[in-house]
């Protein structure tokens, strides 16, 4: 897709998402794409700008500031529409579990607007999909951190060797059906307040 | 069973959250999971696509919603109000301050309000007044607002502001004015930025204002959706738990602000300025059993509010409309009357 003469406006809470999905725009040919801050002026910028297409995130409160704009607003010169594609209902339910919408100059045809939509959708999926492992993996580096901290505490108390800590920490989990991390916190947490 | 309920941090959000919090939802064999709604734009895609099941919303939305007027198709229903009133009318202390209302009396500052609008339009400089969205309660008001001091409410720039933009909106100049929600009013007034210049209340009396709308498709969960969330209402409006309610709603997740300013709220009395000017306003916000039946009253008022504003297509809506409402199913909660 290239389409040089459209202006996107990109609205996200999130400056890191907001970059990734004005890289993935601008490799795909448009011609003009802004990003821009979540904030109380943000109608006043968007009337300057006067883009074709808003793209925003579900989780931005301004929303409603794009809501007022559209045709009920006689004083805004390039009325915006939300972009609901009736015939597609698909896109809209893949569009909002990725967490987008969608404003449109009036009178746009929404086969300009559907590979936007697409790419949108793309690279914010991409987006929660790195940010869960970035999230896990997170989770799993302090749980190692953990079950090690409990490991010395065995080991130095008990004068266990390595291995025998880590097979007490096992069967304590095991017979009571939770997580090795989740014995190794309390054993960690007792020992910083009995130390 | 399990019910997704979307909510917009506010006051009037608190038959719901009294619902959950206080056990009237547990007791109807309901567990409910809130969530805070970042717009009424979201709260609204996400009720029309499924992902709530119930929620929180502007009156005039709902209706726009299951009308096609507003976002994607929904098959949304109200069977319960939630509220009536609530909101008020906050300008900036410079425009107040030149102003000059001869009286706090609604017609003698809505003159004084048209006076200014007035000469600003003529000067090329049209004052600018924030609402919360297009379908609101809060645009009627101020366009009822102007048309009491005699103006033409198309002399004003109305702009959406969410409520939590509202006081650095207002302190920067973006609008000169807003209509919100409690508590933003009162909010704007400790921050020392603006004065209340009316209550919802005395510009359009027992307004519909928040609602709960539900998806058909929980059946037979409605009744006891409603007499729970029914109950809750009328416990919030219960003068002898408003210290608790106060404290529970603000804090996080939900308000998460100063539990003495909410109080004041549901107390009906109402801080006007910065040097503590009061009014009691007892109907500032209902909340009561009273408050409580989605009645087809409130639904020709606010299609002709909608027609007044421009919002509506030439074919007649009204009936589509008053189908929305059920008082049917209000009724087969079983509620004791108000």
């Amino acid at each position: 897709m290239s389409d040089t003469s459209l202006t996107v406006a990109v609205i996200d809470p999130s400056r890191a998402r907001a970059a990734i999905l004005e890289e993935g725009l601008r490799a795909a040919g448009i011609g003009r794409v802004v990003v821009m801050a979540d904030t109380a002026d943000l109608m006043e910028r968007v009337a300057a700008l006067a883009p074709d297409v808003v793209v925003i995130h579900l989780e931005s409160p301004s929303r409603d500031i794009l809501e007022q704009m559209s045709g009920v607003a006689r004083h805004v010169e390039r009325p915006v529409a939300m972009f609901v594609d009736r015939s597609d209902a698909t896109m809209m339910q893949a569009a909002v579990d990725a967490g987008i919408s969608a404003y449109v100059v009036d009178g746009l045809r929404p086969e300009r607007i559907k590979p936007i939509l697409d790419i949108a959708i793309l690279r914010f999926n991409a987006f929660s999909r790195l940010q869960r492992e970035l999230s896990e993996a997170r989770g799993e580096l302090a749980d190692r951190k953990l079950i090690e901290r409990a490991k010395g505490i065995l080991m130095s108390m008990k004068g266990l060797s390595e291995d025998e800590a880590y097979k007490q920490l096992r069967k304590k989990a095991m017979n009571e059906k939770r997580k090795i991390a989740d014995i190794a916190r309390a054993i960690v947490t007792a020992a910083d307040l009995l130390g | 069973m399990r019910l997704h309920l979307g909510y917009v941090p506010l006051c009037d959000a608190a038959p719901v959250i009294a619902a959950h919090e206080m056990g009237f939802a547990r007791a109807e064999g309901l567990d409910l999971e809130l969530t805070a709604e970042p717009s009424w734009a979201t709260l609204r895609d996400r009720l029309a696509l499924g992902y709530l099941d119930a929620a929180h919303i502007l009156a005039p939305l709902a209706l726009a919603s299951a009308l096609a007027l507003s976002g994607p198709p929904s098959d949304l229903i109200v069977p319960l109000s939630l509220s009536l009133n609530g909101n008020a009318i906050t300008l900036s202390n410079p425009l107040w301050a030149t102003m000059a209302p001869e009286s706090e009396r609604l017609a003698d500052v809505a003159g004084a309000f048209a006076r200014m609008a007035g000469a600003r339009r003529e000067a090329g400089r049209p004052l600018t007044l924030g609402t919360v969205h297009p379908f609101s309660s809060h645009t009627y008001q101020l366009r009822l607002f102007c048309e009491a001091g005699g103006l033409d409410p198309a002399a004003v720039r109305l702009v959406a502001v969410p409520p939590q933009h509202s006081v650095e909106a207002l302190s920067r100049g973006i609008v000169d004015g807003f209509c919100a929600g409690a508590p933003w009013n009162a909010v704007a007034v400790a921050a020392g930025l603006g004065r209340i210049a009316a209550l919802g209340c005395e510009v359009a009396p027992d307004a519909p204002e928040k609602v709960l709308a539900v998806a058909p498709r929980l059946e037979g969960a409605i009744p006891p959706l409603v007499r729970a969330v029914a109950h809750a209402g009328r416990w919030c409006a219960d003068p002898a738990n408003r210290t608790e309610l106060a404290h529970r709603l603000a804090r996080r997740p939900y308000l998460n602000l100063d539990p003495h300013l909410i109080a004041r709220t549901f107390e009906g009395t109402i801080v006007l300025d910065g040097p503590g000017r009061e009014r009691e306003a007892p109907d500032y916000l209902r909340l009561d059993a009273a408050a409580q039946e989605p009645r087809a009253a409130h639904v020709g008022w606010i299609l002709s509010q909608m027609r007044a504003a421009g919002q509506m297509p030439a074919e007649d809506l009204l009936p589509a409309a008053e189908a929305v409402y059920r008082p049917d199913l209000y009724a087969a909660a079983g509620l004791s009357p108000a």
